[in-house]
């Protein structure tokens, strides 16, 4: 009987096993799916857009100006004749790395204070929440905008920018999820045992919020694309000549008449990109959630 | 309910302080010094150091800071670095016009979100609800200002109905009803198509909830008219938390309007924060995000109020 009690609380069963669950209730979900193929699909395009993209992205050729979309240039030219495919690659290589960068600076800063917070408690709690309190009274694109305007245009400031406007964000949805789990009894069986503060938070608070984790992360990616996009747009992210999907679009408005094209790809390429990333995230939210997993006929309809 | 209100008014000072030192904190952090960006870098030793000392900038930060926060407990932001006007002026001319753009932002999404997402819920699965969720899932996808360039060029520049710019100028001003509004109506879709979206997908999933809850069984047994079931027992439940969310994005709306402002030129309080970070105008810089917190604290107040207020079962 010991032995057998023993051998059921060693075996790492737990996280794999849900986890492995999660991987295989994904797929399930045929718009999450779809959201992540295509998702993927820029992403490698993107990252591989020096041997993918058919034309140099600055390389002006004045003759080949406005031309619409054809079979040699696929999404049209820009007014000094570059491909605008070309262009949208390369440029993804910043939208999309900037995100992924934003998510990572976000989850570094955001969940340690909100775990702070939330296990704590007290003067500690107080102190960071008006803290987090203060940043979220600002608009996160102005405050993005006042930052990165103060700092100087560049991608590294826009990244930084972006980094802290979401990571109170996030810190305060981690700071509730400690607080719901917290209380619960395996917690205090564990402080019981007498384990350590820094095991419980990493081992037993940390593990049972994975699924809200996981799936603000990848809204604070969504929300980096565009944040990225429209301080590109407004001037200040990434600089021309190099490509990029909301300085285009800006460039684009001067020839809205003449080259729709222009202001078209990226703008529904970001839409694409937000769309698959946004599937991706409901996908994830039902895939992590055991209790999601019986419902799922109705999926498509709550939406 | 009242001593909730004057708990959460108190806070509001205190949160107030930590914004003003944090924008204080990021303008005198950052790289850039105003004086060389408004006098130029050919000025005069004498000129600089004139207006440094006018603007205090001369002084320790905690002095400067002191300074700033003293007057502004007396009602003086201080005057611009560059157009030499009272910030409170520089508020007074743009806070208007920012509020007009919202207020038609929020109208265009309320008109849509309400009748869509009641209809979605009645007809679950029907067209009309597969043409919301869409709409939906595209609301939340399209940024604001790319949906603007798709306007502009279907309804400004194809069709010829609709002006692009015009708000905020004396002749829009002075014109007749339709030169006055028709410059609101593409920025206001553009800035209120992530509202409508995210109203429409509240409202629909509440009047849903509503809907299957057992009173609305005993209402229909009553036999009442389905137009008073619909209106009187579930929209009106259901508005409760579509109001809230509506007042907090109202107050959200007046901060994102910046890259609208861009595209249609109007002088709101959006492009006067851009400006002001592009030259380094500290005190508008401080003015403005100042107002811009305590419009938004307001309003996340008000929507808790709200919220009290609809809702008999809550008590604060």
């Amino acid at each position: 009987m010991p032995s057998k009690m023993t051998d059921t609380r060693t075996r790492p069963l737990q996280f794999r096993g849900s986890l492995a669950l999660a991987v295989q209730q994904f797929p399930r979900n045929r718009a999450a799916t779809v959201g992540f193929v295509i998702l993927f699909a820029i992403c490698f395009a993107a990252a591989f857009a020096p041997w993918v993209a058919p034309y140099d992205p600055i390389q002006i050729k004045l003759s080949m100006k406005l031309k619409p979309p054809s079979f040699e240039h696929l999404m049209g030219t820009d007014h000094f004749g570059r491909d605008v495919f070309s262009r949208m690659l390369w440029g993804g290589r910043t939208s999309l790395s900037v995100g992924l960068l934003v998510v990572g600076f976000a989850f570094m800063l955001g969940v340690p204070l909100g775990l702070a917070s939330g296990y704590f408690g007290g003067k500690v709690d107080n102190a960071l929440m008006r803290l987090v309190d203060a940043f979220l009274t600002f608009p996160p694109l102005l405050l993005a905008v006042a930052l990165v305007g103060l700092l100087g245009p560049d991608i590294k400031n826009v990244m930084l920018a972006l980094g802290l406007v979401q990571a109170p964000i996030l810190a305060r949805m981690v700071r509730g999820s400690t607080l719901a789990v917290r209380e619960d009894v395996y917690v205090t069986a564990a402080r019981a045992l007498g384990a350590s503060p820094l095991r419980i938070v990493l081992s037993h608070l940390l593990r049972n919020m994975v699924s809200p984790i996981v799936v603000q992360l990848t809204v604070v990616f969504a929300a980096a694309v565009v944040s990225e996009a429209s301080l590109s747009f407004l001037g200040f992210g990434t600089q021309p000549p190099a490509p990029s999907w909301g300085r285009d679009m800006s460039e684009a408005r001067r020839f809205l008449a003449d080259a729709p094209w222009m202001f078209l790809a990226p703008t529904s390429i970001i839409a694409v990109c937000v769309l698959s990333i946004n599937f991706m995230g409901d996908g994830l939210r039902d895939a992590l959630d055991p209790r999601a997993w019986r419902t799922r006929r109705s999926v498509g309809a709550d939406a | 309910m009242w001593s909730y209100l004057g708990r959460r008014l108190i806070q509001v000072p205190l949160v107030l302080l930590v914004v003003s030192l944090m924008t204080f904190a990021i303008t005198r952090a950052t790289p850039g010094d105003p004086v060389t960006i408004m006098l130029g870098m050919q000025t005069s030793p004498e000129a600089a150091k004139a207006m440094r000392e006018e603007f205090n900038l001369d002084r320790t930060l905690p002095e400067q800071y002191g300074l700033w926060i003293g007057k502004v407990l007396t009602g003086d932001l201080g005057r611009s670095m560059r157009l030499n006007d009272p910030v409170t002026t520089l508020i007074a001319e743009r806070l208007p016009i920012s509020l007009q753009l919202a207020f038609a932002g929020m109208l265009f999404a309320l008109v849509v979100s309400i009748p869509l997402g009641v209809i979605a819920a009645l007809r679950r699965n029907s067209w009309i609800d597969y043409f919301c969720t869409g709409y939906t899932v595209m609301g939340f996808a399209l940024p604001n200002f790319g949906l603007a360039l798709i306007l502009i060029y279907v309804f400004s520049i194809k069709l010829d109905w609709l002006p692009i710019t015009g708000i905020g100028s004396s002749e829009a001003e002075q014109g007749g009803l339709w030169k006055h509004y028709s410059p609101f109506i593409i920025p206001a879709v553009a800035l209120g198509s992530l509202q409508t979206a995210m109203l429409t997908r509240l409202l629909r999933s509440s009047m849903i909830d509503v809907l299957s809850q057992d009173y609305m069984r005993t209402a229909r047994a009553k036999g009442l008219l389905p137009s008073t079931i619909v209106i009187v027992h579930a929209l009106k439940n259901a508005m409760i938390p579509f109001v809230t969310m509506a007042a907090v994005q109202f107050g959200y709306m007046i901060g994102v309007q910046v890259t609208i402002e861009y595209i249609f030129a109007v002088p709101g309080m959006g492009s006067a924060v851009l400006n002001a970070v592009v030259n380094r105008d500290f005190p508008v810089i401080q003015g403005f995000t100042l107002v811009i917190a305590v419009f938004f604290l307001l309003m996340n107040i008000l929507a808790d109020m709200m919220y009290a207020l609809l809702d008999p079962r809550i008590r604060y």
